[in-house]
């Protein structure tokens, strides 16, 4: 017997059941206790209720959705909105941290020092005051009566902002956005996938741009298509009474949260970035400049690349966290995902149902991003060992 | 050592001279060089400024009948609603007479975290007795029922000491259970190691407020009547696991850099499982890993603004409510502007001391 | 009880498919000292490491000391506390002094007082003469020195049987004889040692017996005279004019 306890094996095999039998206890006893509260309730478990019709409406909807359309419909839109969202406050957050690296890292005393004061205050303040702040700030603009405008095509008002658009449909837009993306993405691929490298240059950058085109062009087919009948092409905004009419309404819920998500996802995007920046070896640059090229040369052929590819992995994780943090929605009451759930389960009362389905949601979202940049990042990473200096 | 010669490296790359030549290199080296700076100060001394002005100069501090009339009509800050309404935001719903009570509180945790910060207590029983005493002192002044104290239960908590209290509760709970994920994950039983990286995965890829939301309003459903609890413990606990499951990948990368030498020594010398870990594998992996766990413990701390969302009462809803009643809702920046205060007083303070706890990692005094 | 220390017998292990040691057979006897030597790759420091553990072999006995080596949990510590071991890279545990380094194991695989584990240290950190090293961390001490240490901490436990695993080819030049100057020092008190080195010069000092392994098969088993003068192998002479071509 005591020789059996002693053997490795059977120790191993028997903590490892040991284990499968917890969690299976703590399974088990969650399912059937939530089965008991379910009936207590007299609520029926299951996915029926997402054909139901929900009886509230959504402040921001890519899709239209309104009060007779179902619970499935309105988690859709509230998807689509945390994707929208998402990509517009990463996209920016990119631009800001791009900006605040080069201040931080460039040779000057002054832009090194606005660099630092612009971190050391935003990324010590909590995302989501930040978001309340904007949300306070761009709801007390003036009433449109008196907004602010820049020559009559722009408006910012406690309403929103107001900028020119077309006049088509939220659907054809987002096609069109989407579209605009895959030919850039495809384009993008090729030029650096390995596997066409053995092409001519030319037909290369003529097949490039013909891809990039295709995009534009079916993108603005897709708008043509989703064209809204009678109006003009172009829909400027325009005061009529009390309140603004036509043009693109950027609604101060979906602006905060971007202005937000720039702001402090900025911060960390720079930060990092300055760490690959400063992770470039000194030689390189040397080198660069010793073969005559121009400062910006150096900048976009030499040091970006090579701090991008040094820090990819890092940004991504700040990507996929930047991504979850559209879930502060709902402070300011945006419908992003999680709000329409979290507004769902208290209209439809379906609670285990829908947190799996948010919980689904970001996972599905969350390893897409993911899987996608870190096939990116083995496609550009740098082959052999790297002899630092 | 590496880490040290590349610090040295940048060192010496600064350029070196006096500090008149330093500013003319840094500042005025050519032409464009020199109008960057003069605009770059120019900016940065109107944004000072201008802040400065609105902020001191044009500002009202107080309001001597407790109105907001002083401050209408006025350039600056509004200081006065902090004045007026400071109990409000510090100590949330707390009973008034009782505040002194949740001040003391406050400042027990504030403490035994500075204390924790000096190497004298980095022995783990000294830790764990600092802070279990530390916890007791905190729950027994917050919570009372004892010693003429009125019992002030979790619902009435709130403010900057509800924020303190959550985010050293997580982190409490948060590290042990970090080292336990870490260690499972790199378990040699597949079992357990699988389905531990599964686990860890999965909490990774969601967001903390779906966590938290779980915590509240989805455990209750799924648990036994006797393990429910309150509300504020749910949630610690959904707050904590959020920090373990990224304390545990910062912990787990500290373990993967030892060299496998360390290990196989342990075994060789005949020292256990536990003496293996405790002994040499955590030490190492600790102070490997201690820039990413600094990092980490800062954002931990932003994150606990996200509890509002879930309705706790602390210093930032606490904020909210204090300019949201209509005498003083045109204070929304000052009141803004104060939490954010707090919060950067205890973020910066918190960086700071990394960046210090680096410094003594690359010159080996730790 | 025999006065064999390590019994091997038919053993083999495999690397998922790879054949790493065929069918070896080693008996040891105490106060004997065996030098392993071999080209990279052929076998030798695995062969040693499965005398403690570090690797497991999947068939054939090792007996180490009259404990069979199997899976029992409780055999693996006897057998580890009882054979020291010496690495290519010290491994030191930096974060503890040397003293510290020397006391961990007594104190807590075999129960001794730190008073005790102390004297007995500095008692062998003596003998390994770096007792004024004490205090120091190892990071603090050159390659020679911090092989020592490992020699001490080794010592330490007062095991029956040392293995030593390439102890001088991570070190500069000039500090090799610092460390072989001890290790003969161990031969001559009477310690069972196992080394895998490349130090002929060591091997004809002090070996008993020299073992050359090659492709996971011990090729030859020789008295050193009759190793270095006669080897009967073919490989093993390709592999000695080789070494000591220089």
């Amino acid at each position: 017997m005591s020789t059996l306890l002693n053997s490795r094996r059977f120790r191993n095999v028997a903590i490892q059941a040991g284990f499968v039998v917890i969690i299976l206890v703590v399974v088990v006893s969650a399912v059937i206790i939530g089965r008991q509260n379910l009936q207590a309730q007299g609520a029926t478990s299951g996915f029926a209720f997402l054909h139901r019709a929900t009886g509230f409406e959504l402040g921001f909807s890519l899709i239209e959705t309104g009060p007779f359309d179902s619970f499935g419909r309105f988690l859709l839109a509230g998807l689509l909105n945390t994707i929208f969202l998402g990509m517009i406050g990463i996209v920016l957050a990119n631009v800001v941290g791009l900006t605040v690296a080069v201040l931080r890292t460039a040779n000057n005393g002054a832009l090194n020092a606005i660099g630092t004061m612009y971190i050391e205050t935003f990324r010590n303040i909590p995302m989501i005051l930040q978001a309340l702040f904007w949300y306070a700030l761009l709801t007390s603009l003036p009433a449109p009566k008196q907004a602010y405008h820049l020559l009559d095509l722009a408006f910012f008002s406690s309403r929103g902002l107001y900028l020119p658009g077309l006049n088509v449909t939220g659907a054809a837009a987002a096609i069109f956005f989407l579209l605009l993306a895959a030919g850039v993405v495809a384009s993008v691929c090729f030029s650096i996938s390995r596997r066409f490298k053995s092409m001519p240059n030319v037909r290369r950058s003529r097949i490039r741009w013909t891809v990039l085109a295709a995009g534009v062009l079916l993108g603005i087919v897709a708008l043509a298509y989703g064209r809204v009948p009678d109006t003009p092409v172009l829909s400027i905004p325009e005061l009529r009474g009390l309140n603004i009419r036509d043009g693109v309404r950027i609604p101060p819920e979906l602006a905060s949260l971007a202005i937000a998500m720039a702001v402090y996802g900025g911060a960390f995007i720079a930060e990092v970035i300055r760490a690959g920046f400063i992770s470039v070896g000194k030689g390189q640059v040397e080198a660069a400049h010793a073969l005559g090229l121009a400062p910006w040369h150096v900048f976009s052929r030499v040091r970006l690349p090579l701090a991008i590819r040094a820090v990819l992995p890092t940004l991504i994780n700040q990507y996929v966290w930047l991504f979850k943090a559209t879930t502060l929605g709902i402070a300011v009451g945006f419908a992003d995902f999680f709000a329409v759930v979290s507004v769902s389960i208290s209209q439809a009362g379906q609670t285990l149902e829908l947190i799996g389905i948010l919980m689904l949601g970001f996972l599905v979202m969350n390893n897409i991003i993911a899987f996608v940049l870190n096939r990116v990042n083995k496609a550009i990473a740098l082959k052999g060992t790297q002899l630092r200096v | 050592m590496t880490i040290s010669a590349t610090a040295a490296s940048i060192r010496n790359a600064r350029p070196r001279g006096s500090l008149g030549n330093r500013l003319r290199k840094r500042y005025f080296s050519t032409p464009v060089n020199t109008s960057i700076s003069v605009v770059g100060l120019a900016i940065m001394a109107w944004v000072i400024w201008t802040a400065f002005e609105w902020a001191v100069l044009n500002a009202v501090w107080r309001s001597p009948d407790g109105t907001s009339q002083v401050c209408r009509g006025i350039d600056g800050a509004c200081w006065a609603v902090i004045n007026v309404r400071w109990r409000l935001i510090l100590f949330g719903l707390f009973p008034f007479e009782e505040q002194w009570r949740s001040t003391i509180a406050c400042i027990v945790i504030v403490v035994v975290a500075i204390l924790s910060c000096v190497p004298v207590f980095w022995k783990p029983v000294r830790l764990a007795g600092l802070w279990v005493a530390g916890f007791a002192l905190f729950y027994s002044f917050i919570s009372g029922g004892i010693f003429d104290m009125p019992y002030v239960g979790p619902s009435e908590w709130g403010g900057l000491t509800l924020t303190v209290f959550f985010y050293a509760a997580g982190v409490l709970i948060g590290m042990p259970l970090a080292i336990c994920l870490a260690l499972m994950r790199r378990s040699e039983l597949p079992v357990i190691a699988v389905t531990t990286g599964l686990f860890i995965d999965v909490v990774r890829s969601l967001p903390l407020v779906t966590i938290l939301f779980t915590a509240a309003l989805v455990l209750p459903f799924v648990l036994p009547s006797f393990l429910i609890g309150d509300k504020i413990w749910r949630v610690i606990i959904g707050f904590a696991l959020f920090f373990a499951v990224y304390q545990a990948e910062i912990i787990r990368s500290g373990i993967q850099s030892l060299p496998k030498g360390q290990e196989e020594a342990a075994k060789a010398l005949g020292l256990s499982y536990w003496q293996r870990t405790t002994r040499i594998i955590l030490p190492q992996a600790f102070r490997r890993a201690l820039p990413p766990t600094i990092n980490q413990f800062v954002i931990t701390f932003k994150e606990t603004a996200l509890i509002v969302i879930i309705g706790f009462f602390d210093v930032l809803a606490s904020g909210k409510a204090a300019f949201g009643s209509g005498e003083w809702s045109f204070a929304w920046v000052e009141v803004y502007c104060f939490v954010a205060m707090i919060y950067f007083v205890f973020v910066f303070s918190l960086s700071r001391y990394g960046v210090y706890l680096e410094h003594r990692l690359r010159v080996g005094k730790l | 009880m025999t006065d064999v220390a390590v019994s091997i017998s038919h053993m083999n292990k495999y690397y998922g498919g790879f054949h790493a040691l065929k069918d070896v057979n080693l008996e040891v006897e105490k106060g004997e000292r065996i030098v392993v030597c071999g080209p990279s790759g052929s076998g030798k420091s695995t062969l040693i490491r499965c005398i403690n553990r570090l690797e497991e072999h999947q068939e054939g006995s090792i007996n180490v000391l009259g404990t069979e080596l199997n899976d029992d949990v409780a055999n693996i510590d006897i057998i580890r506390r009882e054979v020291g071991m010496v690495f290519q890279h010290f491994n030191l545990f930096p974060h503890l002094t040397v003293l510290e380094n020397c006391t961990l194991a007594p104190m807590l695989a075999r129960k001794i007082s730190q008073a005790d584990a102390e004297k007995s240290a500095m008692m062998f950190l003596e003998r390994v003469r770096i007792p004024e090293q004490a205090e120091k961390f190892p990071g603090e001490l050159s390659g020679g020195q911090q092989q020592r240490v490992a020699i001490a901490r080794a010592l330490c436990m007062k095991p029956e049987i040392l293995l030593f695993d390439e102890p001088t080819s991570a070190l500069d030049p000039e500090m090799i004889s610092e460390v072989l100057d001890v290790m003969v020092g161990l031969a001559s008190d009477g310690m069972t040692m196992i080394c895998v080195t490349h130090e002929m010069g060591f091997a004809r000092q002090v070996a008993d017996r020299v073992i050359f392994m090659d492709h996971g098969e011990i090729v030859e088993e020789a008295a050193p005279g009759q190793f270095f003068e006669a080897p009967k192998n073919e490989r093993t002479k390709e592999f000695l004019r080789q070494i000591l071509s220089h």
